[in-house]
């Protein structure tokens, strides 16, 4: 936080998150996706465009184990990572 | 006319000179400030008192409207707290008038995949905190409208548990309004039990906008940093818009 109060320098100002906080995983029970993670990101020198996957199947890990509240995918940005549905009905209103 | 009022502004003021020390009438006249009667004609008394009065008449009317401005100001200024409070709810914007970013963005932001930034992060305890706090990775490269995840792992290596809320800064401060967070760690009461080990997931992106500011050119690199502080027993602190 910025502690200097300088007449007109902007101050960083913290916003809570969207979806709120993550419950703990106390109980490691999604260490092996996350461990999956880290390592593709090693591998790729860090690039997280090309961990999306990883990070995807994390997320899924933490909503079945009731670690997140379930969203459908496309809200969380994975639109592209997703199956295009089989049948015409769509789930988003995507033009 | 005006030079005849000069030169006899000066003639006055010899007279006036001269008869100071003779302590003549014509001096008192001069110092009462009125021209000695024998110079005026009587059309150009009326015509000068006239005169002065619509002076007088218009400068009390400009000095009217200055101080009316000048209250209608001073009025205005009280009036915009109540108006602004009034506008903030017509438009939901709730205090926080600065282009803020909408929930459903996520669905529909498109990754600017020429733009690569470095976001790096940083993991800070305060000193009462005996937490062992650090990131996963030091720097991950992430394109503005991609969703991203990084890992943040804590451990308690003491033997009582311990209650830890943390906050967060993004370093460069003008980055912070395109840094948006899904979910993360931050603003909640988080309890580590002895001896427990935590990954801590933070989940984010940045505004595709971002490529567009033009302030936010030179920007390659952005650090995020997180500092955990000790929760004490019913302590409240405000917390930033948390419901």
């Amino acid at each position: 936080m910025s502690t200097a109060m300088n007449f007109g320098t902007k101050s960083f100002k913290a916003r809570a998150p969207d979806k709120g906080s993550f419950p703990l995983d106390h109980f490691g029970e999604c260490k092996a996706f996350k461990e999956m993670f880290m390592k593709c990101l090693s591998e790729n020198n860090f690039d997280n465009s090309r961990c999306r996957l990883q990070s995807k199947d994390y997320l899924e890990c933490r909503m079945e184990k009731q670690l997140m509240a379930k969203e459908p995918l496309e809200k969380l940005g994975f639109k592209d990572l997703m199956d295009p549905p089989p049948s015409p009905e769509n789930r988003g209103s995507k033009p | 006319m005006f030079d005849n009022r000069l030169s006899t502004a000066e003639l006055l003021i010899q007279g006036c000179v001269r008869a100071l020390h003779r302590g003549s009438p014509r001096a008192e006249l001069f110092l009462r400030r009125r021209p000695p009667s024998r110079l005026l004609t009587r059309s150009g008394s009326r015509k000068s008192r006239s005169q002065e009065d619509e002076w007088r008449t218009k400068n009390k009317t400009v000095l009217t409207y200055i101080t009316a401005a000048g209250v209608g100001m001073i009025g205005l200024s009280y009036a915009a707290v109540p108006l602004y409070r009034l506008y903030c709810q017509a438009t939901g914007l709730g205090g926080a008038a600065v282009a803020g970013h909408d929930a459903d963005q996520v669905e529909t932001m498109k990754p600017v995949k020429e733009r690569i930034i470095k976001v790096s992060f940083n993991a800070d305890t305060h000193a009462s905190i005996q937490w062992n706090f650090r990131p996963q990775q030091t720097e991950i490269y992430v394109v503005p409208g991609e969703t991203a995840l990084a890992f943040y792992r804590a451990k308690n290596p003491t033997d009582k548990p311990i209650i830890g809320i943390s906050t967060y800064n993004v370093v460069p401060f003008d980055a912070g309004q395109y840094f948006n967070k899904i979910q993360c760690f931050c603003f909640e009461e988080q309890r580590l039990n002895p001896h427990e080990e935590v990954d801590m997931p933070v989940f984010f992106y940045i505004d595709p906008e971002f490529d567009d500011d033009p302030r936010m050119a030179r920007v390659d690199t952005i650090t995020l940093s997180y500092t955990f502080f000790e929760a004490k027993e019913g302590q409240n602190l405000p917390l930033p818009g948390y419901d």
